[in-house]
């Protein structure tokens, strides 16, 4: 990545969690670019309209429309996507959902902290992590994300 | 060679036929040889007598001559001449007996030949005496020639006798001969045929006593099938498929709700009680019967003349037998009772599948739905405490710290509920595991209070076992943190975890246990313990010994244990003294 800053897309329909997100991400010293969107639809019509696609994309699961696992699979049907690496971030960490999300093939599994400082601990640890050389070593073990 | 009793009685039966027949034969034969010799003796008889005749009148004859000699008178002419007649009579009597006889009829030549020449020396004689009163030379000549002649005919008379007694003894020694041995033999066959007959008699009494013993095992038999349709709702029906008839037994006619014999065994008047929706099924299904000779299972209604509604099930086989031809056996049976039972059944599978489905919908609230706000809350809070602390007053302070507490408690109210309700069997998968590795990790999971608390704990070697692998973890966490929980103030906290195999029989808890052998696992700890009364109060959900400020608890960690322990099949039991220490035993069976 040899950008000056990071590209980072986060689709959650929930309100307050895009707020917590965007700034934590403001407090955190890393250059990025924050975009937000509130649902399935809305982050797949920008995805496939634009050049510019996020370095790091973070999803929910639950979302009205079209759910994060939609979202997905359509990602990982697109060759344009190959790049992306995708962070689940959801408020269960349900076995089925895990499991679900790491043969669709998703990078990380975040479970959403309920503490603010534990959430720029998390986000800046998926931000600098080297995804190159994370995926290689991906299994079962090391996805879901665990401080 | 196997001979059945019937065929048996059949060759017994023909041998005597002839047998009989033989003796019939044998005794014409013998009472014709018998007649045939009665025959001959009569002949002989009869010859005897006409030649006694012969001498006789021949006597008479010249016992007239003589007289009349001597007298010249003719009264003794009279005799004379009737005594010639009568020999000649007699003579023909003889020619006609000895017809076939060429010796006898030689004889007999010879004889009247003699008889011949003595009547003309009679004549002669009379001749002479016509005229002379006085006996001449010449007459006494003749008297004399004349008892020559006399003589002869006696001595052919006594050689006709001497033959014919021959012959009658050699017929007799023939006839002996033949008729010696047929009473004998008669006898002998008598006596075979009655010991035919004798054994006949027996063997026809003995079947005769099978025959009934097998009668009266098949009326008990037929009384016990009659119990058995009525004890099993069940009833049994005959098709003749020859004569195509057919039979129904009492209880079929029941099971229709009819009375035995009511109507005409036939399929038209069984379908007048099957249910109208069920005709055209049961119908087809006759006709395959009927052209397959065959019936499979086949179920349908049948309506009562009372209105209610049986459901009946048939079954039908074919046999072939040499007195009836071939018969479909059939069997029916009133599964009423199982299709209800079933229909309940399924009425509460369907209950208790929409009560998991809400169980589960409850899951996903709880996990999800409930989390989200509370997550929020706690995150505003943690905003509040890093930005906006020192414009709050002291009291405001405090608020929010009661805030912090009360939201943190529930967050594990939640998830110690979660984790409750996720213990249950039904998908999780056992598999052998090592319990010293999942003792490790339950060890790294609490690592920060052991360390906090600077808790000691001192492990046996555990076995190997086959086990859900995140439960043993959580129980062995649930254990720990239970006793580091409960741990004495000033005291360093330490936890012996024992581990022995027992016989199931030697210990009373597991009487109820269908394996032989038990895994005893102890976790004993130094920390505050609990008195015994409250021994088996301490499992259940949401019991707690302690207030909710003196020490943090759900009190639903020892619950679960309780409840992953019972997933695989063991016991677990506590006791305690207090301020003194706990143990809690785990018994999980194990097969050798």
């Amino acid at each position: 990545m040899n950008k000056e800053y990071i590209n980072i897309a986060l689709a959650d329909d929930d309100e307050d969690d895009r707020f917590f997100f965007t700034e934590a991400f403001e407090e955190l010293k890393i250059k990025n670019r924050v975009s937000t969107y509130k649902d399935g639809i809305e982050l797949m019509t920008h995805l496939e309209a634009t050049d510019l696609l996020p370095d790091l994309l973070f999803l929910d699961l639950n979302m009205p429309k079209k759910s994060g696992i939609e979202c997905l699979k359509d990602i990982k049907a697109n060759a344009k996507f190959n790049d992306i690496v995708i962070a689940i971030y959801s408020t269960s960490s349900s076995e089925e959902d895990v499991e679900k999300t790491f043969v669709l093939g998703a990078n990380i599994y975040i479970k959403k902290p309920n503490d603010f400082e534990k959430l720029k601990k998390v986000l800046s640890e998926v931000v600098t992590t080297n995804w190159q050389y994370h995926t290689s070593g991906l299994n079962k073990e090391n996805f879901l994300l665990r401080l | 060679m196997f001979i059945t009793p019937s065929s048996l009685l059949k060759i017994v039966f023909g041998v005597g036929l002839f047998v009989i027949l033989c003796i019939g034969g044998f005794t014409y034969q013998h009472i014709d040889a018998l007649s045939e010799s009665t025959e001959i003796v009569k002949k002989t008889y009869k010859l005897r007598v006409e030649l006694e005749k012969i001498i006789s009148n021949l006597k008479d004859a010249e016992l007239g001559h003589r007289g009349y000699l001597l007298t010249h008178d003719s009264i003794f002419l009279e005799p004379y001449f009737q005594s010639e007649k009568k020999v000649e009579h007699s003579l023909l009597t003889l020619d006609s007996l000895i017809v076939k006889n060429k010796i006898q009829r030689k004889n007999f030549e010879q004889l009247k030949k003699d008889i011949a020449k003595r009547f003309v020396i009679f004549d002669k004689s009379f001749d002479i005496a016509e005229d002379k009163l006085i006996l001449s030379k010449g007459l006494l000549v003749l008297l004399h020639d004349g008892k020559i002649k006399m003589d002869r005919i006696r001595n052919d008379i006594s050689v006709m006798l001497v033959y014919e007694n021959k012959l009658l003894l050699k017929n007799q020694k023939k006839s002996e001969q033949a008729l010696g041995l047929t009473p004998l033999f008669l006898y002998g066959i008598l006596i075979l045929t009655l010991v035919l007959l004798l054994v006949a008699y027996a063997k026809i009494n003995r079947d005769l006593t099978v025959l009934r013993e097998t009668n009266e095992d098949l009326n008990v038999f037929k009384k016990l099938t009659e119990q058995a349709e009525v004890v099993s709702k069940s009833g049994t029906w005959i098709w003749n498929i020859d004569e195509n008839t057919y039979h129904f037994s009492d209880n079929l006619y029941k099971l229709l709700g009819a009375e035995p014999n009511s109507f005409e065994p036939n399929l038209e008047n069984l379908f007048e009680y099957v249910h109208e929706e069920d005709r055209n099924i049961l119908g087809q299904q006759v006709n395959r019967m009927i052209k397959y000779e065959a019936l499979p299972f086949v179920s349908y209604r049948v309506v009562q003349p009372n209105g209610e509604i049986r459901h009946l099930k048939a079954h039908a086989k074919l046999i072939e037998n040499g007195f009836e031809g071939k018969q479909l056996l059939g069997v029916t049976l009133d599964v009423t009772d199982e299709f209800n039972n079933f229909k309940l059944i399924e009425e509460r599978n369907l209950e208790l599948e929409r009560n998991n489905k809400e169980l589960s919908a409850f899951n996903y609230v709880a996990s999800h739905d409930l989390q989200e706000p509370l997550r929020k809350i706690q995150t505003f809070i943690s905003r509040i405490e890093a930005k906006e602390r020192e414009n709050l007053s002291e009291k405001g302070q405090f608020y929010i710290d009661k805030i912090k507490s009360s939201s943190s408690r529930m967050r594990m109210l939640i998830e110690d509920l979660l984790q409750y309700s996720r213990t249950n069997n039904s998908e999780s998968d056992f598999k052998t595991a090592d319990m010293n590795e999942l003792l490790d990790h339950a060890q790294q999971e609490l690592s920060d209070s052991i360390e906090d608390k600077n808790a000691k704990i001192i492990s046996d070697t555990l076995p190997m076992l086959d086990v859900v692998a995140f439960q043993i973890q959580q129980l062995f966490i649930n254990l720990i943190s239970n006793s580091l929980k409960y741990s004495r103030e000033g005291v360093t906290p330490v936890i012996e975890i024992q581990h022995s195999e027992v016989l199931t029989n030697d210990v009373k808890l597991l009487k109820k246990s269908l394996f032989k052998y038990h895994h005893k696992i102890v976790f004993k700890d130094n920390g505050i313990g609990f008195e015994q009364a409250y021994a088996s109060k301490i499992f259940e959900l949401f019991n707690r010994l302690h207030g909710k400020s003196e020490y943090s608890g759900t009190g639903i960690g020892l619950a679960i244990c309780k409840k992953i322990v019972e997933n695989h099949h063991g016991v677990i039991v506590a006791s305690g003294e207090p301020n003194v220490g706990a143990t809690f035993t785990i018994y999980l069976p194990f097969i050798k």
